[in-house]
């Protein structure tokens, strides 16, 4: 709840005017039973038109007025609470984006999602009521208890009596609800996995034919969450009842007194007590509102429960404001030196006691089974996680030393899995630097291989791709995140195997381009193709580096290089292997 | 010294034009007239290039183009609960009532019984105590019965959502984006819900209020009613007014929150990216430009909708003023009035505007909750897969024979994709698919699974037409190992036994070691019970398949299809999977859609597929000596795409 306070407490000076204009609003309304009262004694009774027309005229006056501050404040509570989820947005988008990689694995996608786009709603909304209802609700009751009281203390006396009930009552039922709440959106996210789970292993479900095991586990949850809905919602509408079946009993033995009080001969006006039965009724109407509003709190500060867990992740990566340091170009000596990790939540180590070396502008490539940890050393290098034990260092310093940001702009990253945005061509490309010229764009684009497919697409570089845009193919989209990467003229240029939908001479040609290049590179193949023109090879297996040298000394030392090697040179004897993964243009 | 006067003339200047500007500035926001014009569809967003992100628009309120249809479809659901829903309607009537007796009775006590001191008070109190608890009673009974009933709707509309997505045929998953089917079970279900737990009963119950107390004011007095009803005119006019300009509002706002969806959702899903890149505050900046624009159409939404409740307000207040001004004068002038009459008028006044106001606001929300429905009704509407035949048999036992006899095949009215296609195969055979895509490769699979009916032409295994089986039960013969290995979230274990739900945990074992499985899986730290995760970090592509074969070995199927994995694996991985690819194919007729070499040398039988018809069948070696595609693939002289 402290977000909350926090990011509310920055419009504070507009709460306080909201606040105050609804005050007055609230003022006029409790005046009005007032000015009744005035109009049946002293006109009514006394038989007075002119009383009767002042104090008319004067409700009406009053309305108008009430009406006019309302439109007012309706301005500064939607400037308050439109402001505040703005902020609030932006705040947890920013927290996300701050996060480290690991924090940031721990939340699933789709969560984050509702938590950005609908549970900032759900409070904002409660923001923005609260300013208009939620205050007015309690302050109309307090306010037309006070009339009551000033004008009959014995007969309003009794409307106190419910008051201790019913707070104890609504406290307990909105601890319970936000409880019951949680519960069902949990119940509800459960439900939405499994339909996304089995939208998304439709075929497999569809060949081992087994619709009726899986129908069967969803009715299963589907059920759950019906019956905590409707238990939940049960709950949630006792509040009503109670509060109609209390506060009018209220009313009725007020009734009784005030005729009793008559009998005795106490100086009541049938005025008085007509002024008080209408406050009674209006703090029934607050009082149904209140309960709405209850429900609605419950909901809102379950959401706000959610929002709070994304705020309080506190593994938040160093990121200095870019400009704060001059770049800064590296060399791109890379050293690893006993570098050990495990993934955070995982109980296998990934890496162990890594060690090796890369000078300057050299070509080093890795190759080992799937698993064997190759990811995670490229992985290592962007910092994107931190070794457990062992020092890394780039150009003889240990990279835990360097600015983030310094450190990231001289790397280029190309993943094993691609990820391009909704955009242009161009602008997927320039995404690695910004304020890229189009001819750096292009620059990039032909050294990785790809300037002559985007020049046959429709409209060339401005082509759309992503949802709404042309399809590309698998070697299509590797090229273009090399692209992307080669962009940035890093010093360091990982590539995660992203060279496997490539045939052997767009590779070949791709790797001289980049030879061309002063970087390092730190390649992760299952080439031998490759690994013949790298200066250094690492064989990683079980997170260990077993051997490491160039090709040639590799055939000599390694007995699993060579087995690897052989049984590549038998596939590709007839060029099959490699020819297979060529893309076919024509359809 | 001037300068400083000027100074501090400058500064109180400030001060006050602070204070003026921190009054007025909600106001200064742009006009929506002003960008409602220019934003016709696309706003222009800034940071990172990148074009406005589609996103879902989420729940946009739209009218439905059926919706007496949707309405009654949505009642056939309803309709087994009709008792159930007479009765909610009786709460309905009852509670209605009582709201309305209520003040009534207050009224009529406080002018005969405290005024005029009749006797009887007691009897009338608890009277009207009994009406109270009344309407309490039914009108929370009406809520939960409302609530089971529509639960039970919305349990029975997500059931049949869920068993529909598995009668519909593989092809319109390939059309339909799962983010949005996804949003129908999800949001529009939720929306159809969250309306028929509240809406109905609003509707109904504020009809009726409105009748009932418009009747009980005409009885009362029929000239201060008309009094009362000059202000609906008024009202109108306001809602007209203020509906006319929140309605664009909401679409724009709506509009923006989908963008900015659609952009959370991408950068999302590519954070590896956006950190590896430190582009963090870029996005940041795209993320600000769209979230600004929600702000803005919220703003105006907000503010413009927000006088909807003070212009009930303030005309509630007029009309209780003119009531008790006019009310007054009346009991003065002439005897028709009371000031009981005044009371109870005062009261209904209040809450005649009341049910209108909520007439309004649920009217919105049922026009979407039916949207909504329509939306999910079309997917209960598509057309399913082809459903077994009324006289189709379970087919019991497969030896494993299999024979195409001239099979033909074309979609509706469609080109052919297939064209006289015959061949035998002999139990345990191995059968290899070769052809550029868009052969025919996966189509000669689907018909022999019977995802697809061939146009003309019979499939035979063991001599015996397929068509006259059921489908699942011919498919219970066969397994599946496809390039994507498709394992679901839950344990390795259960993954596994995914193949045959009655295998005992020995005989998962037996399956993982023949498929080279067991002893990744042993080295995980959980072992059998290791849950996978969708997308996670979990274990590796090629340990995916190892754990599909052992799925399709526990299955033990005389039929095997493969669709043999064209995505780089490692070696020493791809060497464990055809070893165990060996085990599971032996004694089994396979069919393989084969990409490597040393897959398709192995196969027992090669048939080649150009433009939907066989060009070429026979072994390696035969292939190997003839002119045509297969020497020409050997050769590598043409190469097929991957």
């Amino acid at each position: 709840m402290r977000t909350f306070t926090e990011y509310l407490f920055r419009y504070r000076g507009y709460v306080i005017l909201a606040i105050i204009l609804m005050l007055v609003e609230l003022a006029v309304e409790v005046i009005q039973p007032l000015l009744m009262s005035k109009i049946i004694d002293e006109g009514i009774v006394a038989g007075n038109v002119d009383s009767i027309l002042l104090w008319g005229g004067l409700l009406v006056g009053t309305t108008i007025f009430a009406f006019a501050i309302g439109i007012v404040s309706s301005f500064y509570s939607s400037y308050v609470s439109q402001n505040f989820g703005f902020d609030l947005r932006q705040g947890i988008y920013e927290s996300v984006q701050r996060m480290s990689y690991n924090a940031f694995g721990k939340f699933q996608e789709a969560s984050l999602l509702t938590r950005i786009s609908n549970d900032v709603n759900q409070v904002q909304n409660a923001v923005f009521m609260g300013m208009r209802i939620l205050l007015r609700a309690p302050l109309l009751v307090i306010t037309s208890l006070i009339m009551a009281l000033a004008i009959n203390a014995k007969l309003a006396l009794y409307l106190v009596i419910a008051f201790p009930f019913l707070s104890f009552f609504l406290g307990w039922l909105m601890v319970r609800n936000n409880k019951l709440f949680r519960a069902v959106q949990q119940k509800l996210d459960q439900v939405n996995k499994v339909m996304q789970q089995s939208l998304m292993s439709v075929r497999l479900i569809r060949v081992f034919g087994r619709m009726s095991h899986e129908n069967k586990q969803f009715q299963q949850q589907n059920e759950q969450l019906r019956a905590h809905t409707v238990t939940t919602m049960i709950f949630a509408e006792l509040a009503n009842p109670v509060v109609i079946i209390l506060i009018n009993g209220c009313i009725l033995l007020m009734l009784w007194a005030a005729r009793h009080q008559l009998q005795m001969g106490s100086p009541i006006t049938v005025g008085e007590i007509v002024a008080v039965v209408n406050y009674a009724m209006r703090i029934t109407g607050a009082l149904s509102m209140i309960s709405w509003i209850v429900t609605a709190l419950a909901r809102a500060s379950a959401s706000m429960q959610r929002i709070d867990e994304v705020f309080h992740v506190k593994d938040h990566e160093q990121t200095d404001a870019p400009s704060a340091q001059k770049p800064l170009h590296l060399k791109g000596d890379i050293s690893f030196s006993g570098v050990c990790f495990t993934y955070p939540e995982s109980n296998m180590k990934t890496l162990t006691d890594v060690s090796f070396k890369v000078k300057p502008g050299q070509l080093l490539a890795m190759m080992g089974a799937t698993g064997s940890g190759k990811s995670s050393i490229l992985q290592l290098v962007t910092r994107m996680y931190h070794s457990d034990a062992g020092v890394i260092t780039i150009d003889g310093k240990n990279i835990d030393d360097y600015d983030l940001h310094q450190l990231r702009i001289n790397i280029g990253y190309v993943p094993q899995e691609i990820m391009l945005f909704t955009g242009t061509v161009a602008d997927n490309i320039r995404w690695g630097k910004l304020d890229a010229s189009l001819e750096e764009v292009i620059e990039a684009a032909k050294l990785a291989q790809i300037h002559e497919t985007i020049m046959e697409l429709p409209q060339g570089y401005d082509t759309l791709i992503g949802q709404k845009g042309v399809n590309l193919s698998g070697g299509q989209k590797q090229r273009l995140s090399i692209a992307r990467a080669l962009v940035r003229k890093p010093s360091i240029l990982l590539l995660d195997d992203c060279t496997s939908a490539l045939d052997v001479e767009t590779e070949n040609k791709l790797l001289d381009a980049i030879n061309k290049l002063s970087c390092t590179v730190l390649l992760v193949t299952q080439k031998m193709s490759t690994t013949t023109r790298a200066d250094s090879v690492l064989i990683v297996d079980d997170g260990k580096v077993i051997k490491q040298g160039t090709h040639e000394q590799l055939l000599q030392l390694s007995t699993l290089y060579r087995k690897i090697y052989q049984s590549q040179r038998g596939k590709e004897a007839t060029e099959w292997s490699n020819k297979t993964e060529q893309k076919l243009m024509t359809p | 010294m001037e300068q400083q006067n000027r100074t501090e003339a400058n500064d109180s200047l400030k001060g006050i034009s602070r204070w003026l500007h921190f009054f007025v500035l909600p106001f200064r926001y742009e006009k929506p007239s002003s960008f409602l014009k220019d934003s016709g569809e696309a706003r222009q967003y800034k940071g990172l290039g990148l074009g406005g992100a589609p996103g879902r628009a989420p729940q946009q309120v739209k009218r439905s183009e059926n919706m007496w249809g949707t309405l009654m479809r949505i009642w056939s659901y309803l309709a087994q609960y009709r008792v159930r829903l007479i009765a909610v309607l009786v709460m309905i009537v009852i509670a209605t009532g009582m709201t309305l007796l209520g003040p009534y009775l207050i009224g009529h006590i406080v002018d005969h019984y405290i005024v005029e001191s009749k006797d009887g008070l007691l009897f009338m109190l608890l009277l009207t105590a009994a009406v109270y608890v009344v309407q309490a009673i039914s009108a929370w009974l009406q809520n939960i019965w409302m609530i089971q009933v529509s639960q039970q709707t919305v349990y029975k509309l997500r059931t049949d959502l869920f068993a529909q997505f598995h009668r519909l045929p593989i092809a319109f998953f390939t059309k339909r984006q799962q983010g949005d089917l996804m949003s129908r079970a999800s949001n529009d279900i939720e929306n159809i819900s969250s309306s028929m737990n509240s809406s109905f009963i609003q509707v109904f119950s504020s009809t009726l209020t409105l009748i009932g107390i418009v009747v009980v004011m005409l009885s009362l007095s029929p000239l201060l009613t008309l009094l009362t009803f000059t202000v609906i005119p008024l009202m109108f006019m306001g809602m007209k007014w203020i509906s006319n300009r929140t309605s664009r509002l909401f679409r724009m706002q709506q509009r923006s929150i989908g963008a900015l969806n659609g952009f959370v959702e991408e950068t999302l899903s590519g954070q590896k990216i956006i950190k590896a890149f430190g582009q963090e505050e870029e996005v940041i900046k795209g993320f600000t430009s769209r979230n600004e624009n929600i702000r803005l159409a919220g703003f105006w939404a907000q503010a413009i909708s927000g006088f909807i409740p003070k212009l009930m307000n303030g005309l509630n207040s007029l009309s209780f003023a003119l009531i008790v001004g006019v009310g007054a004068l009346m009991t003065i002038w002439t005897d028709s009035v009371t000031v009981g009459i005044i009371i109870i008028f005062a009261e209904y006044a209040r809450q005649f505007t009341r049910p209108l106001n909520d007439l309004a606001n649920q009217w919105n929300t049922l026009l979407s909750a039916i949207a909504g429905a329509e939306r999910v009704f079309q997917i209960l509407d598509e057309p399913l897969e082809v459903q077994d035949e009324s006289n189709a048999k379970p087919l019991t036992s497969v030896v494993g024979d299999v024979e195409f006899h001239n099979v033909n095949f074309h979609y509706d009215q469609g080109q052919p994709i297939i064209q006289h296609a015959s061949f035998q195969v002999k139990a345990g055979e191995m059968v290899a698919f070769v052809g550029p895509t868009g052969a025919g490769k996966t189509t000669l699979i689907s018909l022999l699974s019977r995802f697809y009916e061939p146009s003309s032409g019979a499939i035979l295994i063991d001599g015996q037409n397929i068509a006259q089986y059921t489908r699942e039960s011919l498919r219970s013969h066969m397994a599946f190992v496809l390039q994507d290995p498709y394992l679901s979230e839950g344990t390795i274990m259960e993954n596994i036994r995914y193949g045959r739900l009655n295998a005992t945990d020995e005989e998962v074992y037996e399956a993982a070691r023949l498929a080279n499985a067991h002893s990744f899986i042993m080295r995980l730290k959980d072992g059998y019970q290791t849950e996978l995760k969708l997308g996670g970090v979990g274990i590796s592509q090629g340990q995916k398949q190892l754990i599909a074969i052992a799925r399709a070995l526990i299955a033990d199927p005389a039929i095997l299809i493969l669709d043999e994995a064209t995505s780089s694996i490692d070696t020493v991985t791809e060497i464990k999977i055809q070893e165990a690819l060996q085990r599971l194919m032996k004694g089994r007729t396979s069919f393989v859609i084969a990409h490597r070499l040393n897959t398709i040398t192995q196969a027992n039988k090669i048939i080649v597929l150009e433009k939907g018809k066989i060009s070429q069948i026979g072994s390696h070696e035969e292939l190997s000596q003839q002119e045509g595609l297969y020497r020409k693939l050997v050769q590598g002289q043409v190469v097929l795409e991957a």
